[in-house]
């Protein structure tokens, strides 16, 4: 590739990007990371919605903290950031109807985005700050699925690479 | 639509011209798209007139309409899809397989517990031993009867438990809080079986084994009430429940008269209060304190402690 300028609007859209990819990447590495590292305390939380039969309980609670993980990882190093992104927004959609439906229900139960959960006291529910802080983690998700090309990735790496041998 | 193409471009000299063509022609550009960098290098040149000459949107269009049928843009495409999903599939195997140990029963098949013994303190705190031992380690236990998280606390380390007071490695102090009511259908469960239990450790404490099956019992799937269910255990059933884990008929009578229960509700406003204290007003049960702390309860916690 010959020299290149870039423009001021790529510059800001760039960092967006990459801002936004790390963001989301570190927040599923954490949530993800707690709750695999307290397996019973995550059984917990997703039983203390009461939205899943008790079959259903072990497996999403089994299988929820890894796919965070997997999420987390291919955000950080920016491989297929619009398929991790797309994933990232359903997950984020769903964990919004789930603390939403607690809520609504009148549930007392500490969300366990972050690990822990389960019940907790009443007037001891965060409801609304668990929600808009999923919704901002929701609009990143978004913005990286529809520009997904950010600096750093091993996509935008495989891509121009791909173009040079080409 | 792939969304790398015009994302990755390069913009020519053109871009810094105050034209909207010369802008959008220099973003659709990139290294490999000769024509792509052409429009955009004579939209820079050509400044305002760049926009009549090639309409941006249009160049833009067709420059990634070349670009989704490149064949080595596709191909990188699909392999790096590949990738992720298998990343994807095996780090969710890897943690389902180390999830299934994280959270088997922990000492499964060793049973109740046969050697210990339970007293209650005047403020109505339970403290389960085995008498004469010297134990290892000493936990405050903190739960609500009406809480499904104690009931899976127990159903993973109830047995191992049970083994640990038997060895005389443990001593175990039950705090019952009842913040869970207003989730119970009674409205009143979680303070009345609190009762229940300080009556068959006032009562039958002595009685090697009974408070733990007790205890076992009211966390048991068969007997703990569902949370905004439709009915939960009366006095007398959780009495008739004490009398089948072979509690005497002293704290049956006690239960079903719901004697201790007012005292239940005092302790646990304490024991609330001091659950607060220890967890920064995160309280929430099941809670383990050791040494003044919460423990966090992964895989190991018990074994570690009396190891």
């Amino acid at each position: 590739m010959t020299t290149r300028t870039v423009s001021r609007p790529e510059r800001i859209r760039d960092a967006v990007g990459v801002l936004a990819r790390l963001i989301l990447a570190g927040v599923f590495l954490v949530s993800g990371g707690l709750k695999a590292w307290d397996a019973r305390e995550t059984i917990v939380a997703v039983r203390a919605y009461q939205l899943l039969p008790e079959s259903l309980v072990g497996p999403v609670a089994a299988i929820l903290p890894y796919f965070e993980l997997a999420l987390g990882l291919l955000l950080l190093i920016g491989l297929a950031t619009r398929l991790a992104a797309v994933l990232a927004a359903v997950v984020m959609v769903m964990f919004i109807a789930a603390v939403a439906s607690a809520a609504a229900r009148g549930l007392s139960i500490d969300c366990g985005c972050f690990g822990g959960g389960g019940q907790v006291e009443p007037g001891q529910t965060a409801y609304t700050a668990e929600i808009l802080r999923d919704a901002g983690l929701l609009a990143l998700a978004v913005y990286l699925a529809i520009r997904p090309d950010t600096p750093w990735s091993v996509d935008r790496f495989a891509h121009r690479r791909a173009a040079h041998a080409a | 639509m792939n969304g790398y193409g015009e994302d990755s471009a390069v913009a020519q000299s053109g871009s810094k011209s105050p034209g909207k063509g010369s802008t959008s022609g220099g973003r659709a550009a990139n290294g490999k798209s000769t024509t792509g960098k052409a429009g955009g290098g004579s939209a820079g040149s050509a400044g305002k007139s760049g926009r009549t000459t090639a309409p941006a949107g249009k160049s833009r269009q067709s420059v990634a309409a070349a670009r989704r049928s490149s064949p080595s843009n596709n191909r990188t495409q699909l392999i790096i899809g590949g990738i992720a999903i298998v990343v994807i599939i095996g780090i969710v195997v890897f943690g389902v397989v180390l999830n299934r140990q994280q959270t088997a029963t922990q000492a499964e098949g060793y049973g109740a517990s046969t050697q210990s013994v339970a007293t209650a303190s005047a403020d109505g705190v339970v403290t389960v031993s085995k008498p004469g031992s010297t134990p290892k380690a000493t936990i405050d236990v903190y739960e609500d009867a009406m809480c499904p998280a104690c009931a899976e606390l127990e159903r993973q380390y109830g047995q191992q438990i049970n083994q640990q007071l038997d060895n005389g490695n443990l001593t175990v102090n039950y705090h019952m809080v009842n913040f869970l009511n207003p989730r119970s259908p009674s409205g009143d469960y979680s303070t009345r079986a609190a009762g229940a239990l300080l009556c068959v450790a006032q009562n039958s404490g002595s009685q090697p084994g009974v408070y733990m099956a007790y205890h076992s019992a009211l966390f048991s799937p068969d007997h703990q009430p569902e949370e905004g269910g439709s009915s939960d255990l009366t006095n007398q059933q959780l009495a008739d429940l004490a009398t089948s884990v072979g509690a005497n008929e002293a704290a049956a009578g006690c239960i079903s008269l719901g004697q201790q229960t007012q005292a239940a509700a005092t302790a646990a406003t304490a024991f609330l209060a001091t659950l607060n204290q220890v967890t920064g007003g995160q309280a929430q049960t099941p809670t383990v304190v050791h040494n003044g702390a919460p423990l966090s309860l992964t895989t190991n916690w018990l074994s570690t402690l009396v190891s």
